[in-house]
């Protein structure tokens, strides 16, 4: 299964230009300034981080891969990657990923901004529901979701409905469903939704062949690229702490059995940033093979990773108070959403027993 | 981000692909049909093959046409060495001579020396072994023993070397010796020799594996005469140029892909079907070995570039190894009686020869203190 058109064919490489050099480092300060562990907090206990939201919006970053035919920034796919990368390390308490994935839905359905009767684009964020969801003869939007990521949050919501047996793109404001608020472990909304009322005919897109398909990869791609940033962070973190902690009478980075800990994981994070690298890297022409390697194997990263890296903090990283639980409870949520780790491994393994064991071979050298 | 984390993509080069169809064409008609392929580097050992190989200009392929090289990149030898173990060619003969002894005598040899050794060796017709490990000394490689003293026109040389891979069929040992007594900087006064195995004061004894093979050798230096001429870059300099080795020895494709072929007749057994817990299994081991491949290739682009990627080496070895001794391990839970003994022949000479893989190059704890290192803890 490919990515819808619209993946762009620019020259997308994690060798960052100087403009996504320039997008990294302005979101990375951004979120230095408007990010800090007390907004997360604050987004936990129930206060939408608007601030936060508003100056990244004002940026153009939450809107870097929309072409500016339809109001965006005009970049890459890539180039939201890294914003939405840079931001996971913060542990940004946004619906990035979520906005993202709408919009180049949207867009691949040629539907912002009025174009085929889209929604228009606003500052508010949009997400996305994976539900099932239906369009009757007489306009009626029937069905319901688990788990729609900051819905609360959101002036719509763009979903998949099946209208006479054609998969359809719809984006309907929040305040049209029954809403039930839900959260994650990670503290994050991830909300019951309920339809039940009639939909106009401009909410309606169709043109994308398989947004159910496209919208579960580029769910799998975000979070793999949130993983990373956030295992990039829990490394810094662990390494960090392990040379301010003293015991014994000298930190405990000085310890051998410590060394090897933090020397796991480091290779475990180095992989896992690696293999977002790469989805990052070919994103103009995403395949589902790509996905399953990345989502799988960074998702294998994170519990050995997560693991560690409590071991390190003892029970300092065991309480509310430490950053080091912002990161960690997250990444366990990611790694399951939008697929698991064997989700994506049956996938993957599907694609390779279906063809000769001695093509495996030539199937893993095509991949660079 | 710490250092020696960064694994940058790169691209393979144009001329890679044209080169994969050679290797594969040529191992198509070459490789022996009655033979079980090994991925294993150090499995199979044939001077015929190799000699092969080296007729199209796949040994010492990245030096300089002047010593017999083929002037190509990193990327491009990378290619056709991911081919050969994928294929389970034999390739032991020429493997250290081609890797690292090569590249090291290029780097420090002098101009005499690199028109000596380095053709013969892009012929086939030179085999090299690594002599650094000895009785007393493992991963504490500065602590070794093997001495030589100066005589009149070279050293004269005593000791022993162990492990080492090859010495009964090998030619040379580039072989790291101490020079000057020990002080208190441990690694001045080391350095390296080329020790002529065929010399008479050479005795080679070897040691059979827990496998039954006899690979691995213990070699015996009793007054072995070596000419100044045979002495690589400055006495003394053994330690910096030894290190300078590793990143050629510990990055590359054989670190990861030694279990390949238990894979390749696992997916072959399971003929397009599979159990859903079997199916995923054959997934997470492609999609960490797409990953650990991509980030050797990431190494393969910074040799090329001039760079010496030590902590990213130590890095890739280790990942690569654990997931050469896990391969063996949870595919053969995942095994059933009815499978081929093709099958299980593959999966046992894994098994037996997996305790290996995270032993030479460098223990993975001797690598993860490299990578503590490159995160700044030691």
């Amino acid at each position: 299964m490919l990515l819808p058109v619209g993946w762009g064919s620019d020259n997308e490489g994690i060798n960052l230009n100087e403009e996504q050099l320039l997008i990294q480092e302005s979101t990375r300060r951004l979120l230095s300034d408007l990010c800090g562990a007390d907004v997360v907090d604050g987004a936990e206990s129930g206060s939408f981080a608007r601030d936060l939201w508003q100056s990244l919006n004002e940026t153009g970053l939450t809107l870097a891969s929309v072409s500016e035919a339809a109001g965006g920034s005009g970049g890459t796919i890539a180039d939201s990657l890294i914003v939405i990368r840079e931001a996971a390390k913060f542990a940004a308490p946004i619906p990035l990923a979520e906005n993202f994935i709408a919009l180049q839905l949207l867009e691949s359905a040629g539907g912002i901004n009025g174009q085929g009767g889209g929604s228009k684009l606003s500052a508010a964020p949009l997400t996305i529901a994976q539900g099932k969801f239906e369009i009757s003869d007489d306009g009626f939007l029937k069905g319901e979701a688990v788990q729609v990521a900051f819905a609360r949050w959101c002036d719509n919501i763009v979903l998949v409905a099946n209208r006479s047996g054609t998969p359809v793109l719809c984006t309907v404001p929040v305040t049209q469903f029954q809403l039930q608020q839900v959260t994650n472990m990670a503290g994050e909304p991830r909300d019951y939704i309920s339809a039940n009322f009639s939909i106009s005919a401009d909410q309606i897109l169709e043109g994308n062949a398989d947004p159910e398909g496209s919208m579960l990869l580029l769910g799998a791609l975000t979070r793999a690229v949130m993983m990373s940033g956030a295992l990039e962070s829990v490394l810094e973190l662990s390494v960090q702490y392990s040379l301010e902690r003293q015991q014994f009478g000298r930190p405990i980075a000085r310890f051998q059995a410590v060394q090897q800990q933090l020397a796991i994981m480091a290779a475990e994070v180095a992989a896992a940033i690696r293999a977002a690298d790469a989805v990052v890297d070919h994103a103009s022409s995403l395949s589902e093979f790509e996905v399953a390697v990345a989502k799988s194997r960074i998702g294998d990263a994170v519990g050995i990773s997560a693991d560690i890296a409590h071991q390190v903090h003892g029970a300092m990283g065991y309480t509310r108070e430490h950053v080091l639980n912002q990161r960690t409870r997250r990444l366990w949520c990611w790694r399951d959403e939008f697929g698991d780790e064997r989700y994506w491994q049956q996938v993957l393994g599907q694609q390779i027993v279906n063809a000769k064991a001695d093509d495996l071979w030539a199937t893993i050298a095509s991949r660079t | 981000m710490f250092q020696g984390l960064k694994f940058e993509p790169i691209d393979l080069p144009e001329t890679a692909t044209s080169l994969r169809d050679q290797v594969r064409n040529f191992l198509a008609s070459e490789m022996d049909k009655q033979q079980l392929p090994d991925s294993d580097f150090n499995a199979g050992s044939s001077a015929a093959f190799s000699a092969k190989l080296a007729s199209r200009g796949w040994i010492g392929m990245t030096w300089p046409k002047a010593y017999g090289g083929g002037d190509c990149s990193f990327l491009e030898r990378y290619v056709v060495t991911e081919e050969l173990l994928a294929a389970g060619a034999p390739v032991s003969a020429h493997w250290i001579a081609d890797r690292q002894s090569g590249p090291l005598l290029l780097k420090f040899g002098t101009e005499e020396q690199k028109h000596r050794f380095l053709p013969a060796i892009t012929r086939g017709e030179s085999f090299f072994s690594i002599g650094m490990s000895e009785p007393d000394t493992g991963s504490d490689l500065a602590s070794i023993r093997t001495k030589a003293d100066k005589v009149d026109g070279g050293w004269l040389l005593n000791g022993s070397k162990i492990w080492t891979s090859g010495a009964h069929m090998n030619h040379f040992m580039v072989t790291l010796v101490r020079t000057e007594p020990a002080s208190e900087n441990r690694h001045a006064g080391l350095s390296q020799f080329i020790v002529d195995l065929g010399d008479s004061n050479v005795t080679i004894r070897g040691i059979e594996n827990l496998s039954g093979d006899r690979d691995f050798n213990q070699v015996f230096f009793d007054d072995v005469f070596i000419a100044d001429d045979m002495v690589v870059g400055e006495p003394g300099n053994g330690w910096e140029q030894v290190m300078s080795e590793l990143g050629y020895e510990r990055s590359g494709p054989e670190r990861f892909l030694s279990a390949f072929r238990v894979l390749v007749e696992f997916i072959r057994e399971l003929d397009g079907n599979g159990t859903s817990e079997q199916v995923a299994l054959v997934g997470k081991l492609v999609a960490h070995l797409v990953t650990l491949r991509r980030m050797s290739i990431s190494v393969a682009g910074m040799l090329e570039a001039g760079k010496l990627p030590l902590t990213e080496a130590a890095l890739i070895k280790d990942l690569g190894n654990s997931y050469e001794r896990l391969v063996p391990e949870v595919i053969r839970l995942q095994a059933n009686s009815s499978m081929s003994p093709r099958f299980f022949d593959t999966l046992n000479q894994c098994i037996l020869h997996a305790p290996s893989f995270t032993l030479r190059g460098g223990t993975r704890e001797i690598l993860r203190g490299v990578i503590a290192r490159g995160l700044g803890l030691r």
